[in-house]
């Protein structure tokens, strides 16, 4: 009978008592692997909101954003003065346009309800270059009016004017999107996922094709390789895109040169989106540009409130890590405190082995064996424990360490034009990205978390396992 | 060949100083059966563990064989134990969990014997001390107190030690066992040229040794016997 075989045995002795022993270690190994688990998943979607947004700033015309504001326009010169700030790594400049179904405008128009461009921004004050890119379409928007668009435009429209006129406007159909783009990336700089065809290709060179949202597609019955137009000119859907919200996918997205040209301002960009070589170097690089570009000429910004989302979830990995350290810890006591017993329980049989010619050492390592065996049992159930219950576990954390960041972020994620530009993608990115934190017991995490077990498992039975040491074989004739 | 030269153990007892060991001195020649009889209390089992290095004397030295034990570090009074050195408890000490043959087994594994070699040596000592085979694979706690007590002679036997120390080895035995046992602890000292040293209550053992000693507070004499001749006759 070998070390192994003894203290296999002797795991066993006491049956009740092992099974004891095992429960109780089950609950903090399962603990600890839950809380590892959590740790991991909220790891990773922090590293993939950092990858996505987190080295992102954007640019905008100084007290302008999207088709809101006014101040000047930004120029293809502070695109190269921004792309020679230190840490920049790319600036993608971006040019927005309004599409406004070409028949309803004529409608619209012919109507006289309203005078000027259907309606659309600009009275508010110093259109900030974009007020001159409305262009008509035969795209018809994907997202129907409802009751926020038809505020919205009336707000927009009819500044200054009461009521009355606005009531007797006809329900009208939302403005689609275009916007052009030195990359393949929306607005918040995420890259483009598509669903379908192709990219533009050279994103710098004028062309005649276009990436559509899939809702917007679907609405207009138009494929990859389908025909529409932008002020009679015909481009070509080359490729499908998915943005994930509605609002996001009601767009369309053409080269850079293209949307400059139908906006006839062939030096002048929406916004910028730089991105900064390294998280680390964010914060100075936004400060450098600003400074680079001036502040009465441009508005530098962050995802400020993606970082809030970040610094929370970071929070949750802080706290899963401590609770796995205290569950390993708990459980490396566990052991400490079982063998200590059994260590003193069984003095007169370890002097017997001493008195027969049993070295320390094999004696230490049957002790060391023994709390292996229970430590391998208390992770087997544990590894089960924490298969079912750290995906709860990991949702009850992020739910209750966001609750106050979700409500910041939590706003306009449907859309509905209820922000138009740039802002809706990432407030609406932020708390998708949070809801979709899952925690799944991965082998390899839990193969980790079970070698971390193991190793505590040995410290914790190594201090009685050297207590057998003292243990003098004299100890065999006590009692007689 | 073991000697014992000025043994002194001294125990702390609140305020006294008790000596159950008190100034020994003998020796014994290699194969002798020899036996110490006393009363309760009067040191013997003290005696018997500092002979077989599981306590270490007050003052004094047990030689074995030209090599003192006092001086050992405590690594090699493990290997003197292993090698040398067989004890018989009266209390058996058996480990309860495990079979008769995997206890005689223990020594074996700790001499680093192999485990095909472990397993034959053992059931040759288990049938060599009578245990019925059938009872070879039953657990300690399962068995009579004869039958471990034979198991435990086995274990003693295991690695063939030069000493045997028995501590009461009929004391929990019937007539008929006790009698078996000292034939077995008898025919070994001739048949194996082992050393042998009982401590017993019992008449009938003692009177069959080559030597016997009597310890009386701390103090050893030794009494006059009849000879081998009796108990060979008897044998």
């Amino acid at each position: 009978m070998s070390v192994l075989a003894r203290s296999v045995g002797n795991a066993f002795r006491n049956k009740v008592r092992t099974a004891a022993v095992v429960a109780v270690l089950a609950v903090a190994i399962g603990l600890a692997l839950a809380m590892l688990v959590a740790n991991q998943a909220v790891g990773a979607k922090v590293q993939e909101l950092n990858a996505s947004v987190g080295t992102v700033l954007t640019v905008n015309p100084a007290g302008g954003q999207g088709f809101e504001g006014g101040g000047e326009p930004l120029t293809a010169d502070q695109a190269a003065a921004a792309a020679a700030v230190p840490n920049v790594s790319a600036v993608v400049g971006t040019s927005s346009l309004r599409l406004r179904n070409a028949t309803e405008a004529a409608a619209q128009a012919a109507a006289g309800t309203q005078a000027g461009p259907g309606g659309q921004p600009g009275q508010g004050g110093g259109p900030g270059g974009q007020a001159t890119a409305t262009l008509t379409t035969s795209l018809t928007a994907a997202v129907d009016a409802g009751t926020l668009g038809n505020r919205n435009q009336q707000a927009n429209g009819a500044t200054g004017s009461s009521g009355s006129t606005g009531s007797t406007q006809p329900v009208r159909s939302l403005p689609i999107t275009a916007t052009g783009i030195g990359a393949q990336v929306d607005t918040t700089g995420k890259a483009l996922n598509i669903t379908g065809g192709s990219g533009l290709g050279d994103y710098s060179a004028a062309s005649t094709n276009a990436l559509l949202g899939t809702t917007l597609a679907q609405k207009n019955n138009l494929t990859v390789g389908s025909t529409f137009t932008i002020n009679d000119q015909t481009y070509t859907v080359s490729g499908l895109f998915d943005a994930g919200t509605a609002f996001g996918n009601n767009a369309v997205y053409v080269t850079l040169p293209t949307a400059q040209a139908l906006a006839g301002t062939p030096n002048e960009l929406s916004s910028m989106i730089v991105t900064v070589n390294s998280m680390d170097n964010v914060a100075s690089t936004k400060t450098a540009l600003q400074t680079a570009l001036g502040t009465d000429k441009a508005d530098v910004t962050q995802g400020q409130n993606l970082q809030t989302a970040v610094s929370s979830l970071d929070s949750v990995k802080n706290i899963s890590f401590i609770a796995f350290i205290a569950a390993l810890g708990t459980a490396g006591l566990i052991i400490l405190l079982i063998m200590v017993m059994l260590v003193r329980e069984r003095r007169r049989e370890i002097g017997v082995l001493k008195a027969i010619g049993a070295p320390n050492r094999t004696i230490g390592l049957q002790f060391v064996l023994e709390a292996l065996v229970l430590a391998a049992l208390g992770s087997a159930v544990g590894a089960a424990i924490a298969s079912f219950a750290s995906g709860g576990i990991a949702s009850a954390l992020i739910s209750s360490n966001t609750t106050s960041a979700a409500a910041t972020t939590g706003r306009g994620p449907g859309g509905a034009g209820g922000f138009p530009g740039g802002q809706g993608g990432p407030f609406g990115g932020a708390s998708q990205l949070l809801n979709s934190v899952t925690a799944s017991a991965s082998p390899g995490v839990i193969a980790g978390g079970i070698a971390a077990v193991f190793g505590v498992a040995i410290i914790g039975a190594l201090v009685p396992a050297l207590l057998t040491a003292r243990i003098r074989p004299i100890e065999v004739l006590r009692g007689e | 060949m073991i000697e014992v030269k000025n043994l002194v153990r001294t125990f702390n007892s609140g305020d006294r100083t008790i000596k159950p060991v008190n100034d020994v001195s003998f020796a014994l020649e290699q194969g002798t059966l020899a036996s110490i009889v006393g009363k309760s209390g009067s040191g013997k089992s003290t005696l018997l563990s500092l002979l077989g290095a599981l306590d270490k004397p007050t003052s004094g030295d047990v030689v074995v064989n030209g090599v003192s034990l006092a001086s050992m570090p405590d690594a090699k009074l493990t290997e003197y134990r292993r090698r040398d050195i067989g004890f018989v408890f009266q209390q058996f000490n058996l480990i309860p969990n495990l079979s008769a043959v995997d206890n005689v087994m223990l020594p074996l594994e700790f001499a680093g014997v192999r485990k095909a070699a472990r397993l034959q040596r053992a059931r040759e000592l288990l049938e060599q001390v009578q245990l019925d085979p059938s009872k070879h694979e039953r657990r300690i706690n399962r068995l009579s107190g004869g039958e471990q007590q034979r198991v435990a002679i086995a274990r003693a036997l295991a690695n063939e030690p030069k000493l045997i120390l028995a501590d009461e080895p009929t004391g929990n035995l019937d007539e008929q066992t006790g009698d078996h046992i000292i034939e077995l602890l008898s025919s070994l000292s001739r048949d194996h040229n082992t050393t042998i040293l009982v401590v017993t209550h019992d008449r009938a053992l003692a009177n069959k040794t080559d030597r016997r000693f009597r310890l009386q507070q701390g103090k050893l004499t030794e009494e006059p016997v009849r000879g081998r001749a009796a108990v060979a006759a008897s044998a």
